[in-house]
Parts: C-alpha cells; structure tokens; sequence
C-alpha cells in the first residue's frame, strides 16, 4: 500500500498547491462577485485533486472520501448556493475595500513571504514537496486578510471558505493520512453549516440596513 | 468481553441513571409517569452501583481494580475509561448510596411540584447530576474526568435554579455558576502542570508523580487544585456559594449537593495529595489542617446566627467539610514527619467522617424538605409545634441531629472521636514548632463540637418544639411513605456506622492499602470488634455498642426507682404560669434569634450585631404603639473579600470594553495582529 511518493506526483502537487495559491492573488483583486465565487470554486477543484492525488499514490482512500466531499460541497453546492443568493440580492461589486488594489497585493504577498519563512523548520516533515504547508499557510493568511478588507458580508463568506481550504491543504501536507476522517468531516459539516447561516444572516443585514456592508453592523452596539 | 462483578453492577448503575435521564424527558407530558420513572430508575442505579461498591470493598486489598473503557475513543488521546480502584469505589458506595436514598425520597417530593413546575425536566437533570457526580469518582482519564467535572456542574446550576421565578434563586444560581467555573478552571491549570510532567493523559501515569516534578511546580498544583477543589468542597473563604445555592434548590437537590457534590471536592484533594503528588511537604498538611479548622469553626458560628432552616444546614456542611480536612490534613502531616501509621488513622478519621456527614447531612436535609413540603416555610420562627403533627419527620431529623453533634453513640461521635484521637497523638510526633497546630486544632474542633450541639438543639428545639408559631406550622401534616422511607435508610445507616465502627473500618483496609500503603483495621479493633481502639496506649478506646448497651440497662433504673418511691406523692396538675398575662401564647416562645443571642454576644467581634429598634408611641414611651425591630449580623467575606473583588472587576471590565468597537473589522484584525505575533514569536 504505502508506496514512496514518486518525484513526479511531488511535483504535481507542488504545482496544483502553487496554483491555489496564484487563484488567491486574483480573488484578493477581484471586484466582481460571481468571478469571486467561480475562483472560490476552482481554488476548492485544485484542492479535490490534490486530495486525489494523495489518495491514490498514498493508498490512503478515506483522503479520497474527503476529496468527493470537496467535490460536492466547496465546488458544486456552495457556489451554486451563493451565487443563487448574490441573484437574489442584487448586487454585483465589491465596491469600496478598506485597502486599495495595488496595497492589498503587495500585503498579500508580504504574508506569503511571511508563510515561507514560518513554515521552513517544517519542511522536513512534509511528505507532499516542500511547498504545500507555506502555500497552505499563505492561503490563510491572505484569506484572513480578504475578510478584514472586505465589507460585503459575502464576500467575508468567501475569505472564510479560502481560509478553510488552506487548513485543509495543511492538514493532507502534513501529514499522509490527513487528519482523522471524522474531524475531517466535522471541520466540513462546520464550514457548510457557517456559509448557510451567513447566507441567511446576509439576507436579514440587507432587509434590516439596507446595504450588505457589515461596518455598519456596529449600529447594533447600545 | 467480561467484567468482574463490581464493575457490571457500574455499568448497570451508570446506565440506569441514563436511561432515566431519557426517560424522565420522554414523559414529560404525564407528569406522574416521568417522576416514577425517573427517580424509580435513579433509586434502582443507586442500589446497583451501592452493591458493586460494597462487593468490591469487602473483596480486601489483594482485588486488582477492574478497568475498562465506556466506550471506544472517538478522537486520538481521549479515552473514556473507567477505573474502580479503592478510593473509586469508597466514593462510588457514598455517591450509590445518597443516590439510593435521595431518589426513594424524590419519588415522593416531586408530588410538590405537580401541576406547577415541570417534573420532567427536574428528574432529567437530576439523573443527570447523580450520572455525572459518579463518573467523576471512578473516571480514570484527565478529560472523563473534567468533562464529567463539567457536567456535574453544569446540571447542578440548573437544578439549583429550578424555581427560577424567584429573584433570590436566580442570583444563587449565578453566583453558584460563577464559583463552579472558577473552580473548574483552577482544576483544569492543576491537571495540565500534572500532564506537563507525564505527558500523558491517564491516571495510571500520574500515580506518584510529585517524585518526579520540580517542587515549585509540585506546590503550584497543590495550590491550584486546593483552590479548585476547596471552592467545591466549601471551604472558608471559598465557601459563600454553599449557604445561598443550597436553600433555594429544590430539596431533594440540596441533599444531594450537600451530601455527595461537595465531598467531590473531598475527593479530587485526596486524589490528588495522595495519590498523584505524593510526599507531601510539611506546610500541604499544616495548610489543610488551617483551612479546615477555620472553616470548622466559622462555619458552626455563622450556622447559629440563621434561622433558615435550609441555610443553617448549609453552614453546617462547611463546618463538617472543615473536620474532614483537619483528618486529610494531620495525615499529609505524619506522612512527611514519617509516621505513615498514624498517617492512615488520620485518613481513616477523616474518610470515616466523609461518609458520615453525607449519611446525616442528607438525612438532614431531606428532614429539612419534609418540613418545607409541609408548612411551605424555610423560615424556622415560623414553625414549631412539628413533632405532633410530623412525628416521623422529627424522629428523623432528630437522629440526624444527635449524629451530626457528636453525640455517642451514633456515627457522627465514631469519626470525631478518631479525628480527635489522631490530632491528640500527633504532638509527639514532630520537633518543629508547628507541632503546636495539632493541640490547637484539637481545641477548636471541641469547640466547634459544643456549637454545632448548640447550634441542633436550636434547629431541633425551635422547629419541632412547643406551639406552632404561625398559620403554616399549625396546619402541617405528615409527609408521605416515600419520603419517609428515604429518611429512615439514611438514619439506619447513621446508627449502623455509630455502633458497629470496627466492621466498617475493616471495609477501609484497600483504600487505606492503596494510598498509604497501610492496613491497621486490626490494629484499631479490640475485644472482637467491639471495641474500637486508638493506636497508642495512652490513647483511649470506645465502644459505641456498648454504651447503647449500658443505656438500654440502666435507663430502666431510675424508672424502677421512681415507680418504688413515688407511690406516696401525689401528683397535680395545674396550668403553667403566665406572669399574669392572660393565657400564653406562641408569640411569647423563646426564638431562634433569642437563643443564640449569648453567641452572638460572646462572638461580637466576629459578627458585629447591629439592630435597630422604632419605637411609635402617642403619649409615652411606655404604651408604645408599634414597635419596629431589625437586626443583622456582618457577613464578613461578602463585605471584606468579594465586595471590592467585584467591584475592581467591574471596574476592570468597563475599562477593558472600551476595545469593544463593535465593528467586525475589528475584531478580525485583533485575531490577525494576534495570529501574526504568535507567528513571528514562534520564529
């Protein structure tokens, strides 16, 4: 069963983590929400194959349960969810970041650096080449970021659900056989659990401000 | 898979209190149906879990613990395993049998509620609380162990805000849940220095580890877990949470608290001194021997100055919490001066006494439920003229009372008499200065023996004696068989454990085999069992059997002598004298505020009595028309300690709120910049 992982499936999964973390650079710049969902989407297929990957070169087939999770939920029903939602709401941009564009890529790419370097005593201890835990790292970094910036409530729903891939990421990084399955499925249940409730809070901050924009949520102080 | 005798009777306890849980709930709507079958279920798990307690005691020291896992472990180090070793099961059999008792006692106090509370819901936390008080005892893994902790806690908030309309309740039961989790976070800090130093989360692994941790560390969890566990335990100053939770729980609930939760908190010191620190420095045992001698005493003297019935109780309990820890206390005393002997007659003394005072502590309070259930009153210058109409309930309660004042020969004397015995012997036994405590100690607790006899006679006196002093104590009425029955077990078993002290002694030999590595049940029994001894020659012996004996023959004599005698004298009645006034009334009975007023004058600087009298009167002060009359004693730790604590962190939390933007930017940024300096700092 437990076959070395060859150079090459390495350096695939190098290469698909590298991409995740490329379609977080266009998330932290993309004012368009439905584009936002889609990166979210491909960000969450990437992951799936990673998690394939592992599956199959490791022999390690409850990961392969975790990657038809991912399939079904990050790819398929959470986009599809929130993009329902974004219809019914009617709005389209992000319009007003706390940071502007050009300043938000050059933090982005400050915590990637960051990441680099605080994921380098781990190196030796990955299994998957030696960039996933600092792409994974990165990936919740910037995503914590993206929230903070942010100030549509959904697009706080995306940050989020990047922050929770890259948990993911280093959770299969890490380890061979990822976490156990049943946290792994906890963890899944949470984040679906968490977008529907935000779904549905979005909803009632528009009905009750008139705007999605969470700042003013501190209304609700006193 | 196969398990010894004791530990299936366990399970069948354990799940029994589950499924009454369950059940309780699952019937909510017929109210009748769900107390039946909650406390039925609870009463049947107590006996079961009482008989395997019993089977696994009298089996002796050679009998290696059954241990086994409740069920297998859903995430990695977390294992629910289960362990009745000695000290388990001692505790098990105290739980098991409250348990037994309180429950035949609840089938019967539930009644009260029908039609305004929820049952359903009382006898679901109930099994719940008891569920979770015995996985506490027989846990054998850090996290069973604080989750079921939790739980206990948990569940017993609830409970103690049961009749949640009443304001006074609602702040009992917060002021209860804030002291629950300070304590549990204490316990939690202790255990995870122990983890530190075993790195792994077994009891096995943390059996005799103080050997092996550095002695600062060593006293730090000593410290944490007697904060910990003496606030659940009652100790002064920790105890303020015990005379407000307990009089406004249901009673059936306060006996339970009073009985079995708090001696948790016994449990968890003895646990930990004993068993997972070991060697204890000098100053553990002088520490607990202080705590406990003031707690024995203060808690006597503030128990005189109530006269609610449920809060006076309550006291009592801090005060016999304090004698249990003079016990633990001169054990952790001997143990390091060398004398591991006399070290297990302490902890005899002191476990003796645990049990004792969850038997008549219980039977007390379940008494004090039987008066509530009947003149709907905790106020005792309310009641009075009892006996006549309860005379079951006041036999009882009387019983209760005879014990908990150390009078032979019920069990209340056996293990004071112990205590005493073991502080006597221990002046010899160190050249330090500190030998002085041990005389010191052994004063006080004969004080606290005189006030706590005081303090009964006024409970007994006051509530059951002479005329009734309102509408309510006039139109009591006997409670029903349950409650009765519940009552009498438990004062079968007080005069059971006053008279035959040397069998029961015998069923400590494992623990004692466990913790000290002593068996000395022999040692302490002579003229066949009998008898009980002291250890030293110059100490004395006590046979309680035979001053019952003596009793029973001579009480006769005087009667026979009388009968001789008498035949000359004749008798008349008349009515007693009434100064004139016309006819005597309940208004003219001596009060319980009357009756420990030389108390409270002797103890002035302590309670610094204020009152306050209005006088209304049209012409002279002599014909006063009304007259108004007020008078309080100081609580001193409410006033000293936990008024200017709650002031500086109210006035802390405001300053810290002003970081409360309410902007959810913020907040993400606080994690972030938290997140980013845990980062670097790692680096």
């Amino acid at each position: 069963m437990n076959t070395p992982p060859t150079e090459t499936s390495s350096q695939f999964i190098t290469l698909l983590a590298s991409l995740m973390l490329v379609v977080q650079l266009l998330l932290a710049v993309q004012r368009m929400l439905v584009t936002n969902i889609r990166l979210f989407a491909l960000q969450s297929l990437l992951l799936a194959a990673i998690a394939t990957v592992v599956a199959c070169v490791f022999g390690a087939w409850h990961v392969l349960v975790v990657a038809v999770l991912t399939l079904i939920g990050k790819v398929l029903f959470l986009p599809w969810w929130l993009e329902r939602l974004v219809r019914r709401i009617k709005i389209g941009q992000e319009i007003h970041p706390f940071v502007n564009m050009p300043a938000s890529m050059l933090i982005c790419g400050a915590l990637t650096v960051l990441s680099y370097v605080v994921a380098r005593p781990f190196t030796s201890l990955e299994r998957l080449g030696s960039n996933t835990l600092a792409v994974a790292i990165a990936l919740l970094l910037t995503g914590f970021f993206l929230m903070i910036n942010r100030r549509k409530a959904i697009t706080q729903v995306l940050a989020l659900l990047t922050m929770e891939n890259g948990v993911m990421l280093a959770a299969i990084a890490l380890t061979t056989y990822g976490m156990p399955l049943v946290v792994e499925i906890g963890i899944f249940f949470d984040v679906v659990i968490a977008v529907m409730v935000l779904g549905i809070l979005v909803f009632r901050i528009r009905e009750s401000f008139d705007s999605m924009d969470v700042s003013k949520l501190n209304e609700l102080k006193w | 898979m196969s398990l010894p005798m004791p530990a299936t009777l366990l399970v069948i306890s354990l799940c029994g209190y589950l499924i009454g849980a369950v059940g309780s709930l699952l019937f909510m709507r017929r109210e009748r149906l769900a107390a039946g079958f909650a406390f039925g279920a609870a009463t049947l798990s107590g006996l079961s879990g009482l008989l395997g307690a019993l089977f696994f005691l009298a089996g002796g020291a050679g009998v290696a613990p059954p241990q086994f896992e409740l069920f297998p472990p859903l995430i990695p180090y977390i294992h629910f395993s289960v362990r009745l070793d000695a000290l388990s099961a001692f505790f098990l059999m105290l739980v098991s049998l409250l348990g037994l008792a309180i429950s035949a006692y609840s089938l019967g106090y539930a009644k009260g509620f029908f039609g305004r509370k929820n049952v359903g819901v009382l006898g679901a936390f109930y099994n719940a609380l008891v569920l979770a008080t015995t996985l506490t005892v027989v846990a054998d893994n850090i996290w069973l162990f604080l989750i079921a902790w939790e739980i206990m806690a948990l569940t017993a908030y609830c409970l103690v805000s049961f009749e949640h309309e009443i304001v006074e309740t609602r702040k009992a039961g917060v002021l209860y849940f804030i002291m629950s989790h300070i304590d549990a976070g204490c316990v939690i800090l202790g255990f995870l220095l122990l983890f530190q130093a075993s790195g792994d989360y077994s009891f096995a692994s943390l059996h005799n580890l103080g050997a092996e941790m550095a002695p600062g560390k060593r006293d730090a969890a000593f410290l944490l877990f007697l904060l910990g566990f003496g606030i659940k335990a009652g100790i002064v100053p920790l105890h303020i949470w015990l005379p407000a939770a307990h009089p406004v729980a249901p009673s059936n609930v306060s006996a339970f608290m009073s009985g079995v939760l708090i001696k948790t908190g016994i449990y968890g010191l003895t646990r930990v001194c004993f068993d997972f620190l070991g060697a204890p420095p000098l100053w553990w045992g002088v520490t607990l021997l202080t705590v406990g001698t003031i707690s024995a005493v203060l808690g006597v003297l503030y128990a005189l100055m109530e006269h609610d019935l449920k809060r006076l109780l309550a006291y009592h309990s801090i005060e016999n919490i304090g004698i249990i820890l003079m016990g633990l206390g001169a054990a952790l005393m001997f143990l390091n001066t060398g004398h591991p002997v006399l070290a297990t007659f302490a902890l005899i003394a002191g476990m003796y006494h645990t049990i004792n005072h969850a038997t008549f502590k219980g039977l007390l309070f379940l008494g004090a439920g039987a008066v509530l259930h009947a003149t709907h009153t905790r106020n005792m210058e309310e009641m009075g003229g009892l006996i006549k109409r309860m005379p079951q309930t006041a036999f009882y309660f009387l019983i209760g009372a005879v014990a908990i004042s150390a009078l032979p020969p019920l069990n209340g004397f056996v293990s004071e008499w112990l205590t005493y015995q073991a502080l006597l012997q221990g002046f010899g036994t160190t050249e330090s200065m500190m030998r002085l405590i041990f005389p010191l100690s052994g004063a006080l607790l004969a004080l606290t023996g005189a006030l706590a006899a005081a303090c009964f006679v006024k409970a007994f006196g006051i509530t059951f004696l002479a005329q009734p002093r309102s509408a309510h104590a006039e139109h009591a009425h006997e409670v029903g068989p349950a409650m009765r029955l519940g009552m009498g077990l438990l004062a079968v078993v007080c005069v059971v454990l006053g008279l035959f002290p040397t069998q029961f002694v015998r069923l400590l030999d494992p623990l004692t085999q466990q913790l000290t590595g002593q068996q000395i049940s022999v040692q302490l029994s002579a003229a066949n069992g009998l008898v009980l001894a002291s250890l030293s020659e110059k100490g004395g012996t006590v046979s309680t059997l035979g001053i019952t004996l003596m009793a029973v023959c001579l009480l006769p004599v005087p009667f026979g002598l009388w009968l001789v005698f008498s035949r000359k004298t004749k008798v008349r009645r008349g009515p007693t004298w009434d100064c004139g006034q016309r006819g005597l009334t309940p208004r003219m009975e001596y009060t319980a505020t009357g009756f420990s007023k030389p108390i409270r004058m002797i103890f002035k600087a302590l309670f610094q009595p204020r009152r306050d009298v209005q006088r209304e009167y049209d012409f002279s002060p002599y014909f006063a028309t009304n007259i108004r009359f007020e008078s309080h004693v100081e609580e001193v730790f409410e006033q000293r300690i936990y008024r200017p604590l709650r002031i500086l962190i109210l006035r802390v939390s405001r300053r810290i709120r002003t970081i409360q933007h309410g902007s959810i930017h913020f907040y993400l940024l606080y994690i972030f910049i938290t997140l980013l300096l845990l980062l670097m700092f790692a680096l």
